[in-house]
């Protein structure tokens, strides 16, 4: 009996994990529910105010609707990180694999591009390429051979000893390095965007997938990944000017929205009538309150609203007269509370002293006499002349390190750098070292890009694939069942519990890796249904023999599971072999059932071979049978 | 309540009407593959697709014979699960050149009949997209929105208070579409769906597919040669021949001939041959493992005699877990939409096929070798 408490507090265990598993991903649904029914009501309201509002401005204030209501409870964010994702199918967006383009990485990489030999061979190769797989690299490396020519003609890289296959594997690495610098700068666009949930990552070593949920628009997706990065070193304002600016900007914003009646209004609260007489000023922080430097901070929930104000035509004015920008950090850093997300915010000037092109090298490395890590960056010779005049005029001043409007670090310049060979330190962590390292190299070499597939969902596709996959999941849930429970009678019970157990274990399981279920995935269910009573079933035939050649009840339910442990382990080994390949083949979609079918296969297992047996031991313990049809 | 009770059928004596059934349809679906062949998706291709949904029951025809006077040879037009959504593909994957010219001519046309006033200068054409320097900001979502209404995607770049970028992508699905737009001006339809895949990819898909295909097949092979006996493996590979070449030639011969039913050979199509390669295998092993079990324990009976009796041992459970999965299979054909029919299609034949093979093909191959070697397999 001991046995059976055991068992029975395993199972009753992992039918409350699956049910606790499952439990965000209903609670999702009802929170998307509630704030979709509330933005298309305010969506009704706003069309009503202004029924001549653009499409674009109407669609994105409704964006930000949705966005502040599902910010609005920490409870709803917890529960949406914890649903089952749907894939791209499913719910609507766009797929993309990009390709990083070699030859383009090559002629930049070339001492001498403008060589006829070279951009003869260079064109043969890319045209070789298009229709082998064979590596852009590689195939220029043996066509240069084969000219008598040696690579180091055409490539350095500060080595004059280096063999033709170092120069290969040199420039391999750099083609794997441009992929890295791709990934990381489009992933920061990606989140400025606004793209909930993107998933971004590089695929062998010149590819990269992307997939934006809720994207339909491919033009802005692929600006987006296509653009080429800006690098831009840019100085600061002088803090006395930058605080006059900012003020105008407050008072530009305050004379905009109806500040008199609310300053009147004495029952508000402080903060709210700060709010309205000083809308800048109550979203951006001073930092140093001696005012020496103009940085202020942000909280990162509030920049989209601070980046909104920037874009109004009165305070444009404003910071084109100073010929200022305010640009914010690619970071946020953590209040003193502690809880509270700040962002810094930068007052530059907006015209750069030196754009990211004269950048030649820069590399990441723990500095051995502060034991701190460092970014040193290599300049060209035009770039040099340019560095040495701005860093010898500014000695003592910050320089912003821009890629793309974002500001990645501000170091202070120590000295005028003659040589163009400049160090960067205050760099946190080696990570964030290699982080800048990418982004300064970003400039030196803008990686191009070019779809290789792309694939779109519109919403409305994805919704039907919903509603036909959850239909055909029940109907072949209750038709499955109906059946077994007819022909098995109370053994067939026990199979329908069985199969419930293992719907929501699947289903369980895939939430809690973060699996995506994509229409594929749903028919990995539905067909697993039908394989998962293959079990019982066996189970089932092999206790009614074993009845039949006349032993009792209990040494028949015993050899009935001893007997089909061997065929039910090696059929279940099989269909997961072939699982597993099609898991590595596939591709998105098809992935995702390759997933659901082994989790449901796995599932089922446990089902059959532990809840199903205890039911019968114990009915057989007490001299009962589950009757078997 | 149960069925094959007791059944007792000499299966291995009549294997010979069996050899001629499955030769028979495998003739058959071969002559199809060679003469019909197939319908390959872009997955494998490269191209372009886009799939639309009409307001109202769209003629294939007509819609076929608009696609394909618009630059970009003949475009392919189904049907795409009812009759109010269509699918259309091309191999074009970019606009061709000389098409260029055109392409633009029609964007200036679609701005200039609504924003005849905005002044617009071309900054650069590729073959992928135009931009304009535009100025006048005021206007500019108004002319996105003109653009999108005629099949364009465009977008806009300010980058400063006056002067504003303006960049039309020219996709080979955003010509089609506007393509359609102009010739079908009373009809209002919707992009659901549109895919774009580059040869090379499609090729390396293909590639992939093959190479899935074979890596299963050889693991299975190693798996039971390992837990059984080199013949049961190899007649159970041979099974799955049958089973995935069969299934080819059914799709084959049913491809186009169904409106609702559209078999092209996609990625997902794939996926369903190596579910049908596991559920095969599933259903071979629980018959191999009865044999197996039989010939430990009567020693001396011969073997298509164990074959026999394990077979009907077994049909019940054969049946029933047939007639489960077809259930939910048929449950995906009917209800699962579009996108998965060809993929509940596959396997509702595989299951059948699957099933058949095991003790056709796979039971039937280990006891011709057995008895043409004269050797005696033992456990």
């Amino acid at each position: 009996m001991k046995d059976f408490k055991l068992k029975t507090f395993i199972i009753i265990g992992a039918f409350a994990l699956g049910f606790y598993l499952l439990y965000p991903t209903f609670a999702d649904f009802q929170n998307t529910k509630d704030i979709n029914a509330q933005v298309s009501e305010i969506g009704k309201q706003i069309k009503q105010k202004q029924p001549n509002i653009s499409d674009n401005e109407y669609q994105s204030r409704l964006t930000k609707l949705r966005d502040s209501l599902l910010r609005h409870d920490p409870s709803i964010l917890r529960n949406r990180e914890k649903r089952i994702k749907l894939g791209l199918d499913l719910q609507g967006g766009m797929y993309l694999v990009m390709e990083i383009n070699t030859p383009k990485l090559l002629e930049k990489l070339c001492k001498n591009p403008n060589d006829t030999l070279f951009q003869r061979l260079l064109s043969e190769s890319e045209i070789e390429t298009r229709t082998s797989e064979e590596n852009v690299v590689s195939v220029l490396s043996r066509k240069i051979k084969a000219a008598n020519k040696r690579m180091s003609l055409y490539f350095d890289f500060g080595d004059i000893t280096a063999t033709d296959s170092d120069i290969e594997s040199k420039l391999q690495q750099q083609e794997k390095d441009a992929v890295s610098r791709a990934v990381e700068i489009i992933s920061k666009r990606v989140n400025q965007y606004g793209v909930s949930e993107p998933n971004i990552q590089s695929q062998g070593s010149r590819r990269i997938v992307l997939e934006l949920p809720g994207i339909s628009n491919h033009e802005e997706a692929l600006n987006l990944v296509q653009k080429g990065a800006v690098l831009e070193f840019k100085l600061f304002v002088k803090p006395s000017i930058a605080f006059t600016m900012m003020d105008k900007i407050d008072k530009v914003l305050a004379g905009s929205d109806s500040v008199k009646t609310a300053a009147k209004d004495t029952t508000k609260q402080d903060s709210e009538v700060n709010a309205k007489e000083h809308p800048f000023w109550s979203l951006a922080m001073i930092i140093d309150k001696s005012q020496k430097i103009s940085d202020c901070s942000v909280r990162t929930e509030k920049v989209n609203t601070v980046l909104e104000y920037l874009k109004r035509a009165d305070v444009k004015k404003i910071l084109d007269e100073a010929g200022a920008q305010l640009v914010f950090d690619n970071r946020s850093e953590k209040a003193g509370d502690g809880k509270t997300d700040l962002t810094r915010m930068y007052v530059l000037n907006a015209k750069p002293e030196l754009t990211g092109e004269v950048i030649t090298d820069a590399r990441a490395a723990m500095d051995p006499q502060k034991n701190m890590p460092a970014v040193s960056m290599d300049m060209n010779s035009q770039g040099t002349d340019e560095w040495a005049t701005i860093t010898g005029a500014n000695v003592g001043e910050r320089c912003a390190v821009v890629l793309d409007g974002v500001v990645f670090t501000a170091p202070y310049i120590e000295e005028k750098i003659p040589t163009g060979q400049s160090r960067i330190t205050g760099s946190k962590s080696m990570e964030e070292a290699k982080i800048l390292e990418i982004v300064l190299k970003a400039g030196a070499l803008p990686a191009p890009v070019e779809p290789m597939e792309d694939r779109t969902v519109g919403p409305s596709l994805g919704q039907d694939s919903v509603n036909q996959g959850l239909n055909s999941g029940m109907f072949g849930f209750i038709i499955v069942s109906l059946f077994m429970i007819f022909y098995y009678r109370n053994g067939g019970v026990v199979a329908f519990a069985g199969l419930f157990f293992t719907i929501l274990i699947s289903l369980g399981v895939l939430a809690a890796f973060h699996g995506v279920l994509t229409l594929p995935g749903i028919a990995g269910v539905v067909l697993s249904m039908g394989m998962a009573v293959d079990a019982n079933v066996l189970i089932y035939e092999r206790i009614r023999e074993e009845l039949a050649t006349g032993k009792t009840l209990k040494a028949s339910v015993d050899s009935g599971f001893k007997m089909s442990y061997s065929a039910i382990l090696d059929s279940n080994i099989t269909t997961l072999i072939t699982g597993i390949i099609l898991y590595q083949f596939g591709t998105g979609p098809v992935q995702g059932f390759a997933l659901t079918l082994m989790i449901g296969l796995v599932a089922s297992l446990f089902s059959a071979l532990v809840f199903s047996r205890l039911i019968f031991d114990y009915f057989a313990s007490k001299g009962q049978m589950i009757q078997l049809g | 309540m149960r069925i094959f009770h007791d059944l007792n059928v000499d299966f291995m004596g009549k294997r010979r009407i069996f050899y001629t059934i499955s030769s028979v349809i495998l003739i058959f679906g071969l002559i199809n593959i060679f003469v019909r062949g197939f319908s390959f998706g872009i997955d494998f291709k490269g191209g372009v697709e886009v799939t639309l949904k009409f307001d109202n029951p769209v003629n294939i025809t007509e819609l076929r014979d608009k696609a394909s006077n618009i630059g970009l040879g003949s475009v392919e037009a189904k049907t795409f699960g009812d009759e109010t959504s269509a699918l259309l593909r091309t191999g074009y994957t970019e606009l061709p050149a000389e098409l260029l010219p055109k392409v633009q001519s029609k964007v200036e046309d679609v701005i200039n009949a609504k924003y005849p006033q905005v002044k617009k200068t071309l900054v650069e054409r590729t073959a992928t997209f135009i931009s304009y320097h535009v100025d006048s900001i005021q206007a500019l979502d108004g002319v996105v929105k003109a653009l999108s209404d005629g099949g364009f995607q465009a977008s806009k770049l300010v980058s400063d208070s006056v002067k504003a970028n303006l960049t039309v992508r020219l996709g080979v699905s955003d010509w089609i579409k506007s393509g359609l737009r102009e010739q079908m001006t009373k009809t209002n339809f919707d992009v659901q769906k549109s895919e774009r895949v580059v040869p090379l990819v499609g090729k390396e898909l293909k590639r992939n597919a093959l190479w899935a295909i074979a890596l299963s097949l050889i693991v299975i092979l190693v798996y039971l040669g390992f837990r059984f006996k080199f013949s049961f493996a190899s007649g159970a590979v041979l099974a799955l021949f049958h089973d995935i070449f069969l299934t080819l030639g059914i799709f084959s011969a049913f491809n186009g001939l169904i409106p609702w039913l559209n078999l092209d050979i996609s990625v997902t199509v794939v996926g369903a041959f190596l579910t049908l390669i596991g559920y095969s295998m599933m259903d071979t092993v629980v018959v191999f493992d009865r044999v197996r079990e039989y010939m430990k324990i009567y020693k001396t009976l011969p073997l298509d005699v164990i074959m026999n009796k394990a077979i009907n041992k077994t049909m019940s459970r054969t049946v029933i877990t047939a007639f489960t999965t077809l259930i939910s299979v048929t449950v995906l054909l009917i209800f699962g939409g579009e996108v998965l029919r060809s993929f509940a299609f596959c396997l509702f034949i595989g299951i059948i096929t699957g099933t058949y093979s095991s003790i056709f093909v796979a039971s039937v191959f280990v006891l011709e070798y057995s008895e043409r070697t004269h050797k005696k397999i033992e456990f």
